[in-house]
């Protein structure tokens, strides 16, 4: 154990300190302690110490080198190892100490991260929030660091996207940017995604200076996706009149009738989300208008009706 | 250690007790560290290429030969997000201070990473400011509320005594947590359900069973109990993303890209609105129980549509 530490540690000051690309034959000759003799094994236990070190952050690259005699050689590019100083002040890091353990991002990423800014500063914070995570995130996070088109299938379509930022909002993440097959800013929930992701060469855009990712994802998520927005009215009890106002505004509200039921205007572009906004609210509240919308919904319930019948 | 050398290199005299602080590993580990770091260097690992280490005998520590190791390595991606989002979200919470030190601890962060302005985290759209301070300090002050609580899975106003014990944000909402003496357990309160919070002008201190792990808000949320309703759904590609988002206790891939996946049911309102709000990309296979609860409620629904009014 003690052995595999330290032939990790010789591994990085040795590619670090190296010029040139070194082959494994060159690493295992100066190495210690010394990788197996056997090829097989020494390939093996030297892939494993890449994998480990990557997974810390070390950028281990791999080049075909001339002097090599065309063979592949390994070593870590200075500028792209070592994290610039932030120069952050204790009183910085004592804010990021707090921030990281008031609010939790799944896993211990955060925790080594500050490690890697100068450790825990000041005292800890009670828990406060949790946000959700998704595997693909921190990959998206890296495109957006490194100006990668990302491409995907959404919706059953192919998306290839310049990655402009991530948001989190109603406890999902999106990530929002310019959608190169349309042309157009666009947004889309990272769980939604289908499939693999797929990564550009890196370099391939700049977002706009001052861009604010979250205007991206338009206030409402009823208007996400493409085509002409429908204004559509719907009656809400007075149970739920409140609520309802509360979270569209009072700009929404277009009727108040006596029994304290009110009507709202919303733009509708997506309809699944709207049927999901509209039938979250059960019996309490009803599509008057558009005639198109509300036959979706009694189409839709009358086939879940006579499912069960 | 790749994070442990660099604090010392630029931070020489630091002692164990302070490493193993600032770090939060224990002295043991440091101590284990810098024993080891002397047998490591550079090729041919002579005296001159090895890292020297003094331990004084007041503990303070200092490094020489290692001036590769003078900065850490850069941030993961997933250290990257994680660090920025949890201050993002921070600062976000309502009463965040946005001139202060996690400010420009995140200014600095997020150039270096070359992210400006690329992560927006959004918590508590739904709870006004005013409504989480006051809460959070009847739980500061150990006040008695009484609180007008919408029941979602139920669909009722209710009215109810309660011992709170704290506010915290997670899967995109607020919620308040307390002991309800109306259900004599335990229970959550969503904040933007809680249409009122009246002191009752009793004091009380937080039971023993409110002092839960700290390290799991999540584990505060619904836990399916053996004797729950587990509902059965056939969901179409549109709907996939129920199988990754909700607590599933089997999830079965079928042709045509679909997946059957079995989902505890905390509440019959929850089942309402999932499968009405997914609309045709969701079949209930089953049990008839649930069925029943699907059909009774879109029945409940189409009411309102087929009356004449």
């Amino acid at each position: 154990m003690t052995d595999r530490v330290e032939r990790l540690l010789n591994l990085t000051a040795t590619l670090l300190d190296t010029r040139r690309p070194l082959s494994l034959e060159e690493i295992a000759e100066r190495l210690e302690p010394a990788y197996p003799e056997e090829k097989g094994a020494r390939r093996r236990a030297f892939e494993r110490d890449k994998e480990t070190l990557r997974d810390l952050g070390v950028p281990i690259v791999v080049e075909t080198a001339d002097a090599l005699g065309g063979e592949q050689g390994y070593r870590i590019p200075p500028e792209e190892y070592y994290l610039p100083d932030l120069g952050l002040t204790p009183e910085e890091r004592a804010a990021l100490h707090v921030a990281i353990t008031a609010v939790r991002l799944g896993g211990g990423a955060a925790r080594e991260g500050l490690r890697k800014l100068g450790g825990f500063e000041g005292a800890s914070a009670t828990p406060l929030a949790e946000l959700e995570t998704t595997p693909a995130l921190p990959d998206l996070f890296d495109a957006l660091t490194k100006r990668r088109v990302v491409s995907f299938e959404y919706r059953g379509e192919p998306r290839a996207l310049e990655p402009y930022g991530v948001v989190h909002r109603f406890g999902h993440w999106y990530v929002v940017g310019r959608d190169r097959g349309r042309d157009a800013p666009r947004a889309f929930r990272v769980d939604r995604i289908e499939g693999a992701l797929t990564f550009g060469e890196g370099g391939e855009f700049e977002p706009p200076p001052d861009v604010d990712p979250a205007e991206y994802l338009r206030a409402d998520p009823l208007t996400y996706g493409d085509g002409q927005p429908v204004d559509a009215r719907v009656l809400v009890d007075v149970g739920r009149a409140a609520w309802v106002v509360d979270d569209l505004g009072e700009d929404a509200v277009v009727e108040r009738r006596d029994d304290g039921s009110v009507v709202v205007e919303l733009s509708v572009i997506n309809r699944d989300a709207f049927r999901t906004w509209v039938l979250d609210l059960l019996e309490h509240a009803e599509v008057v208008a558009p005639d198109e919308l509300r036959d979706d919904i009694v189409s839709w319930l009358r086939g879940l009706v006579q499912a069960s019948a | 250690m790749l994070t442990l050398v660099p604090w010392i290199l630029t931070h020489p005299g630091t002692t164990i007790a302070e490493l193993a602080r600032r770090f939060e590993i224990d002295q043991g580990e440091v101590e284990r560290d810098l024993e080891l770091l002397p047998m490591c260097g550079l090729p041919p690992y002579t005296a001159d290429r090895l890292i020297d280490v003094w331990i004084a005998d007041d503990g303070a520590v200092s490094v020489r030969l290692a001036e590769y190791f003078e900065r850490p390595v850069r941030l993961t991606a997933a250290e990257g997000i994680a660090l920025v989002a949890a201050g993002r979200a921070l600062l976000a919470v309502p009463g965040a201070d946005r001139d202060g030190p996690l400010a420009s601890a995140l200014g600095k962060l997020e150039q270096v990473l070359g992210v400006r302005g690329g992560v927006a985290v959004e918590v508590g759209e739904e709870a006004s400011p005013g409504d989480l301070q006051r809460l959070q300090a009847a739980v500061a002050a150990g006040e008695q509320l009484e609180l007008d609580y919408y029941s979602f899975a139920r669909d009722e106003m209710t009215t109810r005594i309660v011992d709170p014990t704290r506010v915290f944000h997670a899967f995109g909402e607020w919620y308040l947590a307390g002991y309800c003496h109306r259900a004599q357990s335990d229970r959550l309160f969503r904040v933007d359900r809680i249409r009122a919070a009246r002191p009752t002008g009793e004091l009380v201190t937080p039971s023993a069973s409110a002092e839960r792990d700290d390290d799991d808000l999540g584990g505060l949320v619904y836990r399916p109990a053996p004797g729950d309703l587990r509902a059965r759904l056939r969901l179409a590609p549109g709907a996939a993303w129920v199988a990754e988002n909700l607590p599933t206790e089997s999830v079965t891939p079928r042709a045509r890209d679909q997946v059957d996946v079995v989902i505890p049911v905390s509440a019959a309102g929850f089942l309402e609105r999932l499968v009405l709000g997914l609309g045709p990309a969701v079949e209930v296979l089953g049990p008839p129980e649930a069925q029943k609860i699907v059909a009774d409620a879109a029945a409940r629904v189409l009411a309102r549509y087929e009356a004449i009014s």
